[in-house]
């Protein structure tokens, strides 16, 4: 008992001396960067396996692509320092550059990780192999003639710019075939070790990742244009918006990401906050099941498309975080429609809902992640459909019940969303207008479409055809016919808000752009003293 | 005497060991029928099936579940937990990342909790509806009735934002992350064997806060308990007549009382840390703490089963092991016992 008390006593006076003791408190250091948000669904950072939006923001700090996209979307060099386009492919000049390690960046590098992402075959991999790029043929199509130049053939499936854009995105990431081969373990890629592990010649190296905890990134010294003026990148996970908000008000962090909107509000107009709002070219979009009764039946979607309140729910709920657009490719894309006369018309609705034979209306179950603003858009659906005669079950579950449930077609309604691969019409709308088959026995789960069974073999041609059109002018007429007959089919993926990431930044923060494909780089990032 | 106690010890360690396996077969069953997806989180959602259906057979989720059963349990007595989703890692190496973090937040909880809770409720018992018995009354709902979600916002307002009188969310600022290689695991201790003094003031302002928050909660169990116990004792003949002999109360409490609650006031203790270290799950939440509360809640949201099922019985078994220990205190504290046994 004795000894109990002691340490009570201990722990008390530890306890008493905290708040007699003023702790360091200072600002975030100046030559540190300190980001908040969520990092729940970071579940690697080996770049050729990840694909989650805020993994994809680190790794493009990690690693060098040979191409990227700047901000208006157009392609920009990285490793290669130029390009020459012909019939059968693209050659690649590599420019000097040093991974961290210290080896140099060769053509070599380059082939093995292309190699590596369609051998290793993950989620990553989806995006070329789409375009008839995989393990069996890549050693045949991406070459190296010597070391500092790389030659990628066609597939056949793909245009030379289209290619482009799939080259600039975060899985085609040049890692350091060197360092990595280093770390191979039962053929895993040296998967196990990159996943917590950086071999780039991005700005920065991986000093350290704790899953749902942290992310600490160091400037790298061989870094091609010298290292970054931030020594140290800090990500912080900070899964509660309200707490983040404290945080960003006293100086702890230096960028918030993941608020909800009414914390977002609080810093419109404050003095010594930035709100930026980065578009991501993805929708918000609801999903209905086209393989029952009754949303098989296009007048009922359409029914549907006029029973929401657009307007309504983008002043309350959407914010910053969205804008309403039925058309599944941002207003400001080249070749971009406006958006169809979709509005909340409970007449129309109704009179479209007897036509289908649905006078006295039906009930739906909605399912949806129960995430801001995804349930908010859920409830705000359930009241606006009421008004049609439509009843909604709201369904809430966590990502991976949702995601099953839309994967295997078990739903009536879904809020899923979406980003852009690429910032053209083809980069935000294939998924949303591709569906090769629609059988059940095809099983392709991965595709959006699918999931819905909205059976659209024209649309899905058309899609195809402008993928493959190398002309410019050719192509944009192919995209908005797509887009026109997209409308017209009354889609069973019906685009609801075109998707915004706002950020709150401080005013100490200077250069930091945030990206459309959530690949920010950080590189040319300074801060003020306070 | 002595084979009296020790077959007891036997027959309580069985019973420990049978709780445990049971939990571990509930926590298997429900986790292998919930409709969860891990592969899909594995794989990405846009992954083709071909790579899906790899994914699954290399996580042995196309097994029949008894025999999923049994290589777990096969695995589980060879001290391997599986790998975790989430982290790739062994989740034995994860939770003996996240565990310290709760352990260290836990423990401070309870010292404070302890502290303050058994002298008020004691001093409640004591002097019956007086203003102090009132005021601890009063404390200890609303304690027990105010969501912990808010006192932890509402805490961050005041002494963090407001005040500045404590650190923010995480163990430590910003600039002192990844300084401190965890020998231990506890920020507090960690800091001092290293000699950063400067770093456990700071980890000291960090915790103090989700602490002292954690603390209320159960400091109103603590002194709901303590009074009630107290007032038992007060009302027994053999106070009555230390009081009649002109015993004067503070030592009445200190002499009497105290000895012959500590049994039960042990049991309490035992239980409020069990509840502690199970992981306050909003509290981590709020304080971005890295504690098995939060790994657990991470893990449920993608269906990361292997990490789900070992911190359920890692939780599950601090739980019975303490009620073990306060079982056994009972029987070595309590001179009723103690004579029965001679």
């Amino acid at each position: 008992m004795n000894y109990l008390c002691t340490r009570l006593l201990v722990g008390a006076a530890f306890a008493v001396m905290s708040f007699g003791t003023p702790a360091a408190f200072a600002e975030t250091p100046a030559n540190q960067l300190v980001i908040a948000t969520s990092l729940a669904q970071v579940l690697s950072l080996d770049p050729h396996q990840a694909t989650e939006a805020k993994a994809n923001e680190i790794m493009a700090n990690l690693y060098d692509r040979l191409v990227s996209t700047d901000g208006s979307g157009k392609i920009s060099p990285q490793l290669a320092e130029r390009w020459e386009i012909d019939d059968k492919g693209i050659t690649f000049h590599l420019r000097k550059a040093e991974f961290a390690s210290g080896n140099p960046v060769t053509s070599a590098d380059v082939v093995y990780s292309i190699t590596r992402l369609l051998k290793l075959d993950q989620a990553a991999a989806a995006n070329l192999k789409r375009v008839g790029y995989n393990g069996g043929n890549v050693e045949k199509l991406v070459t190296a003639p010597d070391e500092k130049t790389v030659r990628i053939d066609l597939s056949g499936e793909v245009t030379s710019e289209l290619l482009l854009y799939r080259l600039a995105m975060v899985i085609a990431s040049v890692v350091d075939s060197k360092e990595l081969k280093s770390h191979v373990v039962n053929d895993d890629w040296g998967n196990a070790w990159l996943r917590t592990n950086s071999a780039g010649s991005g700005p920065f190296t991986l000093n350290k990742w704790t899953p749902n905890e942290i992310v600490i990134l160091d400037a790298s010294k061989n870094y091609v244009a010298g290292p970054p003026k931030m020594r140290r990148v800090v990500v912080r996970h900070v899964p509660e918006s309200q707490v983040e908000r404290l945080m960003l008000e006293r100086g702890d962090i230096d960028v918030a990401s993941a608020l909800t909107a009414t914390d977002l509000a609080t810093f419109t107009g404050k003095q010594g906050y930035e709100i930026q709002r980065v578009p991501t070219g993805g929708f918000y979009v609801l999903s209905m099941n086209a393989g029952k009764e009754p949303l098989s039946n296009p007048k009922v979607r359409e029914a549907i498309a006029y029973g929401i309140d657009y307007k309504g729910m983008e002043k309350a709920i959407m914010g910053p975080y969205g804008r309403a657009r039925t058309v599944p490719v941002p207003e400001n894309f080249e070749f971009a429609i406006p958006s169809p006369d979709w509005k909340l018309d409970v007449a129309k609705a109704k009179a479209l809902l007897a036509e289908a034979g649905y006078k006295d209306g039906f009930t739906l179950n909605l399912k949806t992640i129960a995430q801001t603003p995804r349930i908010d858009l859920a409830t705000a659906i359930q009241a606006s459909l009421s008004q049609i005669g439509v009843k909604i079950n709201i369904m809430q579950g966590n990502g991976a019940d949702i995601i099953a449930a839309h994967r295997a077609r078990d739903f009536d309604l879904l809020i899923p969303q979406t980003g852009a691969y690429m910032p053209n019409v083809l980069g935000a709308m294939e998924q949303f207008s591709s569906n090769p088959d629609n059988s059940l026995k095809a099983n392709n789960a991965g595709n959006f479409v699918w999931r819905s069974s909205w059976d659209i073999p024209e649309l899905t041609a058309i899609t195809a055809k402008a993928a493959l059109e190398p002309d410019a002018k050719k192509r944009g007429a192919l995209y908005v016919q797509m887009q026109e007959m997209f409308v017209a089919q009354k889609p069973a993926v019906l685009p609801l808000f075109e998707r915004y990431e706002p950020i709150v930044l401080t005013s100490r923060v200077q250069g930091y752009v945030g990206h459309p494909s959530q690949t920010t780089r950080l590189e040319g990032v300074t801060k003020t003293e306070k | 005497m002595k084979e009296l106690s020790l077959g007891e010890l036997g027959r309580r360690l069985l019973h420990l060991i049978v709780s445990l396996f049971i939990l571990l077969c509930v926590t298997f069953v429900i986790g292998r029928v919930m409709p969860t997806d891990p592969v899909g989180a594995i794989v990405g959602e846009l992954a083709d099936p071909k790579a899906y259906e790899a994914m699954r057979v290399r996580l042995g989720l196309d097994l029949p579940l008894y025999q999923q059963f049994f290589v777990y349990v096969w695995g589980l007595l060879h001290g391997d937990m599986g790998t975790a989703i989430l982290t790739g890692n062994a989740v034995t190496k994860d939770l003996s990342q996240a565990f310290p973090a709760t352990l260290e937040l836990a423990t401070l909880a309870v010292l404070i909790s302890t502290l303050i809770g058994v002298p008020l409720g004691l001093a409640a018992g004591l002097f019956r509806d007086s203003a102090i018995d009132k005021f601890a009354r009063v404390f200890a709902l609303v304690g027990h009735s105010i969501p912990v979600f808010w006192f932890g916002i509402v805490g961050l307002v005041i002494f963090y934002a407001g005040l500045n009188l404590v650190g923010g969310p995480g163990r430590v600022d910003v600039f002192y992350e990844g300084l401190i290689e965890p020998t231990t695991g506890l920020m507090l201790v960690d800091s001092l064997l290293e000699g950063e003094t400067e770093i456990f003031w700071n980890a000291l302002s960090h915790i103090i806060l989700p602490a002292c928050i954690l603390a209320y909660m159960a400091m109103a169990y603590i002194t709901r308990m303590t009074r009630a116990f107290t007032l038992e004792q007060l009302n027994q003949d053999y106070v009555i007549a230390a009081r009649a002999k002109g015993v004067g109360p503070v030592r009445t409490v200190i002499s009497h009382v105290l000895p012959n609650i500590a049994v039960q006031l042990i049991t309490v203790l035992a239980i409020s840390y069990g509840n502690l270290l199970e992981g306050a799950v909003v509290t981590e939440i709020v304080f971005s703490w890295p504690g098995i509360g939060q790994y657990m809640t991470n893990a449920l949201v993608i269906g990361d089963m292997n990490a789900i099922l070992a911190a359920t019985i890692i939780v599950g078994f601090i739980f019975m092991f303490l009620n073990f220990v306060a079982d056994i205190a009972y029987a070595l504290l309590d001179p009723r016992t103690r004579e029965a046994a001679r």
